[in-house]
């Protein structure tokens, strides 16, 4: 510890004398830090609320009355080693509908902390003063629904509970109400592919506002589970099961080992937004590239750094090696220049990026006329990352100059001043 | 029984860019309390020699033993840590560091060799009392005289209380009356304080004052007075 602090001192020494170099090299990694933490605060921040958004507006799991593959032909497993073809297949016609949807409901219930809930949906068309709108209505329990997916907070008007009360209550959206002339409390007639009429009182309109949460589209609707099963003539029937599971990571796991089970589809948010989350990861990848780069441009300025103390220190390199210092402690002595200026440049950059961030968090955005937050990431995770990478960047750019001093031979100096 | 410094047969060949030898079969030995002056004319490998001895330069053939420990199977660390402890240096320029005070160039070696800081610098100014220059402690090397500036580099060969001595050219850089007081010091080393001095030198004053006089021509020691 004593050996080091000495060879701290000697490094000291070196970066006080040549000031106006260290702190150009300095402020280089302080920007760089500290543009690393708002642009990455920005862009993880913002990963995160979406990726946030797609797992508590929906259910993480939703099992559809629908098969992945066509029904294996017996003729395979009659000869599971012959190469079986079979022609002219059509595959039998299926009542729709979850068979035996109380024990998948079960089994979905049994994963830890899990909520699930049937639901009936299908095609049906609103009508109004004469308008006439086709929508999907979802028959759903509105106190399990509410729990499992964040409509409520979408609503205006009414909550989702009072679907409870009126068994022939309505839920639209607000655009629909509109193009339909409709407002809260009107009766609208629903008629279903089946044929069945029934008069619907809408309770509650879903505002479509992308800070509120999920919004499915215009032309959703949102009824009780029983009076879907009426309208749509399918007593009893359950076409979707929506489960929310304790860990959403754990999801689409969760829904793999439950559809080798029971078959059908069971589809996690991760299945149902693989697209958009491939999309962050190639965000992830052009932020940490773009942060690399402007690392790499500070790690420049440490580099010039080093090298010209190196190339202005060649003979007291020597005398130190006289003296009774080894090429290693020579070395050293340059490896702690350059990690001096890493850590005093990560420090101010951590100050930089923690008041852009603040400056980001004030700054007065709005988007439709409503105040925009800007999603920001501040987490310790980040500052390790950036704190890392600059003491990373200024060990790689002290390295080579700090090894070409350790080789400096100490008698071509003397013979050279001699 | 051993000198201080033995060195036997040692001749030190360059390569590159061109075959040349700077050193040729050099024997020598050096006992505790003796002041040897290295003379001979430029070039003639004086100071190749005296790296040599100092093991800051291996020998091509022949061998170089410290206080009885031969030092050519050592490793360069070993080398180092021999010459830490062992071997001080006062080189013709100060070769001070400038960064730094009279006092911390001094402490330099001692905190390198593991004294605290506090030790370090007690000791440090207690080698500069003995020189004369306590006064300048707190002074960086840009503000002294050249005479104090070498009086320094001597309290800092001394740092870790080596046994032997090594200077090249030591008064080459200074006038006559700051040269006869680093004479001076040099004869009270070796002789007061029982340690072997070895200087190469141009000035006959410094040869005059040392005990032998070891004449070098072409690489060889042609004689000795």
């Amino acid at each position: 510890m004593r050996g080091f602090l000495t060879l701290l001192g000697i490094s000291m020494a070196h970066l006080v004398v040549r000031t106006r170099q260290t702190l150009v090299a300095t402020v280089g990694v302080a920007v760089g830090v500290g543009f690393f933490l708002a642009v990455s605060g920005m862009m993880v921040g913002s990963d995160k609320d979406f990726v946030r958004t797609l797992i508590d507006a929906a259910p993480h799991v939703i099992v559809r009355d629908e098969q992945r593959a066509g029904a294996r032909q017996p003729a395979r497993d009659a000869y599971p080693g012959a190469a079986v073809a079979v022609a002219g297949v059509k595959p039998a016609e299926e009542v729709r509908g979850l068979k035996d949807w109380p024990a998948m409901l079960a089994d979905a219930r049994a994963l830890p902390g899990a909520i699930a809930a049937p639901s009936l949906s299908g095609a049906a068309t609103l009508q109004f003063a004469g308008r006439t709108e086709a929508v999907a209505l979802n028959g759903i329990d509105p106190r399990l629904e509410g729990r499992l997916a964040k409509i409520e907070a979408s609503l205006v008007g009414g909550r989702l509970l009072d679907l409870e009360a009126r068994p022939d209550g309505i839920i639209i959206t607000r655009p629909l109400a509109d193009r339909m002339g409709a407002k809260l409390g009107d009766t609208l007639v629903a008629v279903s592919p089946a044929g069945v009429t029934q008069r619907m009182r809408i309770l509650a309109l879903v505002e479509p506002d992308a800070m509120a949460g999920f919004y499915a589209g215009d032309n959703t609707a949102y009824g009780l589970l029983r009076t879907a099963q009426v309208l749509f003539a399918r007593p009893n029937v359950v076409n979707q099961l929506h489960v929310k599971v304790a860990d959403p990571q754990a999801a689409d796991a969760d829904a793999k080992a439950l559809e080798a089970r029971w078959g059908y589809t069971w589809e996690s948010w991760q299945e149902r937004s693989r697209d958009v989350l491939n999309l962050l990861v190639a965000r992830r990848v052009i932020l940490y590239a773009v942060i690399s780069a402007i690392m790499l441009v500070a790690s420049f300025g440490i580099y010039t750094g080093v090298s010209t103390s190196v190339a202005d220190k060649r003979r007291d390199i020597a005398i130190l090696r006289a003296m009774g210092f080894t090429a290693r402690d020579v070395q050293t002595v340059f490896l702690i220049e350059g990690l001096v200026v890493g850590v005093i440049g990560a420090a101010m950059g951590f100050a930089l990026g923690t008041a852009l961030l603040e400056a980001l968090s004030r700054a007065p955005l709005t988007v439709q006329g409503k105040p925009l937050v800007i999603p920001l990431e501040r987490g310790l995770e980040q500052y390790l990352i950036a704190g890392a990478a600059s003491m990373g960047s200024a060990l790689v750019a002290a390295w080579l100059p700090a090894r070409r001093a350790a080789m400096v031979d100490p008698v071509d100096i003397l013979r050279g001043a001699a | 029984m051993s000198g201080l410094l033995e060195v036997e047969g040692v001749s030190r060949r360059l390569a590159d860019p061109q075959p040349v030898v700077l050193v040729r079969d050099v024997s020598l030995r050096v006992d505790r309390g003796e002041f040897v002056a290295i003379i001979g004319p430029s070039g003639c490998g004086k100071s190749s020699l005296l790296y040599l001895l100092g093991l800051l330069d291996r020998p091509t053939t022949g061998s170089v033993r410290i206080e009885g420990r031969a030092t050519e199977a050592l490793s360069e660390t070993e080398r180092t840590r021999l010459r830490l402890r062992h071997i001080g240096f006062v080189f013709q320029f100060h070769f001070l560091l400038p960064e730094l005070t009279a006092l911390a160039n001094v402490a330099l070696p001692m905190r390198r060799a593991g004294l605290d800081g506090r030790e370090a610098e007690e000791r440090a100014r207690a080698l500069l009392a003995k020189l004369g220059i306590e006064a300048e402690g707190g002074k960086r090397p840009d503000r002294m005289s050249g005479g104090q500036r070498q009086r320094v580099a001597i309290a800092r060969a001394l740092a870790n209380d080596p046994a032997l001595i090594l200077g090249d050219e030591p008064t080459g850089n200074l006038d006559s009356a700051n040269s006869a007081r680093v004479v001076e010091e040099f004869r009270r080393l070796a002789h007061e304080e029982r340690r072997a001095v070895v200087c190469v030198t141009h000035d006959m004053e410094v040869a005059a004052a040392a005990d032998r006089r070891v004449h070098m021509v072409d690489g060889r020691i042609e004689g000795e007075d």
